[in-house]
């Protein structure tokens, strides 16, 4: 569903031997529940001639009140990323609101590693806009409903037990006659 | 929901001596998977430590290698540091992944090992090793409920209808 998989060139000076990123940003889901996981994956692609350094990745498009943090951290530096190399940066959030959520970009800062020695600004792809279902509408559609069948079973139970019960007691008593006259009938 | 997701909280204190700098690191770590695959496409894996060593600056590159795949720690803190990565659902094993922490120096032999140019005999020590646990991936039931019910209404016809015609004999 958001496996945008976009990239947005950056305003890189054009000199040649500078480290240049391209940084995707994905939600590995395939629906995003409330209270489940939610996996996004940072993947920087140093792409110039220079490896990039002191790579800061600050991704604020998260609000506090509506998503947790499982486990990851939003916030990283990256030491260095050598020319051609890519690295990736991953995040698990657990949404705790439902309703639509626009996923924006994520803010990227880098040194291009040439003599200038500028910090570059970059933005990673967006993912786009996504529902967060709640917990309970996605457990009516995907849960086993053990609960659910169990009940339906006990619902049938009388109806196929009561008749078979007395079938089997009438079958019952009509062997323990019919043996009886069999005994008789040999003595 | 919270059973399936658990916090796997290891504390390793390994006396790897890697270089003459660092001999006794002391690293902590934390760290989280996806345990239920329903609703995601790939396992995430995160570990989260902290790591100090008396003979090291304190917040060195460091760098992590998991399975043969080599990347480096980012870092998220003072002395913090985060290594991730994600595996697709089929193949993430479940039981212990070994995550082996170097600095750099025991990363530039480490490459040099993995393109095979490396000239010392014993293997590259990593500085620490991290445990990052992933119990098990949850993927959905084995049989569907609605197959099971299906299933146990046919059979109680057929015990029921082969025992009619056993009457009807």
């Amino acid at each position: 569903m958001m496996l945008v998989f976009c990239f947005q060139t950056l305003k890189a000076e054009e000199s040649d031997a500078s480290g240049r990123l391209l940084v995707s940003k994905q939600i590995l889901n395939k629906y995003i529940v409330q209270d489940m996981d939610l996996i996004v994956k940072y993947t920087l692609y140093n792409i110039g001639n220079n490896a990039a350094t002191k790579i800061v990745i600050s991704d604020t498009s998260f609000n506090s009140d509506t998503f947790e943090h499982a486990g990851g951290q939003l916030k990283a530096t990256i030491d260095r990323i050598p020319p051609g190399a890519n690295v990736s940066h991953t995040v698990v959030l657990r949404p705790v609101r439902i309703g639509p959520y626009n996923f924006t970009a994520a803010k990227i800062t880098y040194e291009t590693g040439d003599e200038s020695s500028k910090v570059q600004e970059a933005v990673s792809s967006e993912p786009g806009e996504g529902y967060i279902v709640a917990f309970r509408d996605y457990d009516k559609k995907f849960s086993p409903h053990l609960l659910d069948w169990g009940a339906f079973a006990m619902m049938t139970l009388p109806s196929l037990a009561i008749p078979f019960l007395l079938w089997w007691s009438s079958k019952s008593k009509y062997e323990t006659l019919s043996s009886k006259h069999k005994k008789n009938q040999k003595d | 929901m919270s059973a399936l997701v658990r916090l796997a909280v290891f504390a390793v204190f390994l006396n790897f001596a890697a270089s003459e700098g660092c001999t006794k690191p002391e690293i902590t770590s934390v760290s989280y998977t996806t345990q239920d695959a329903t609703i995601v496409t790939n396992i995430a894996f995160v570990s989260e430590f902290t790591f100090r060593c008396s003979g090291l600056p304190s917040d060195v590159p460091l760098y992590a290698e998991v399975g043969g795949s080599v990347f480096p720690a980012v870092h998220i803190g003072r002395e913090k540091y985060q290594v991730s990565w994600t595996e697709e659902v089929g193949k993430a094993r479940s039981g212990d992944y070994k995550v082996n922490v170097y600095d750099e120096e025991g990363y530039g032999n480490l490459r040099k090992a993995i393109r095979g140019n490396y000239e010392h005999t014993s293997p590259v020590e990593p500085l620490s090793t991290v445990i990052v646990n992933h119990p098990a991936t949850y993927q959905g039931p084995w049989v569907n409920s609605e197959f099971m019910a299906a299933v146990l209404a046919a059979l109680v016809w057929y015990l029921a209808f082969t025992a009619k015609s056993k009457l009807l004999l």
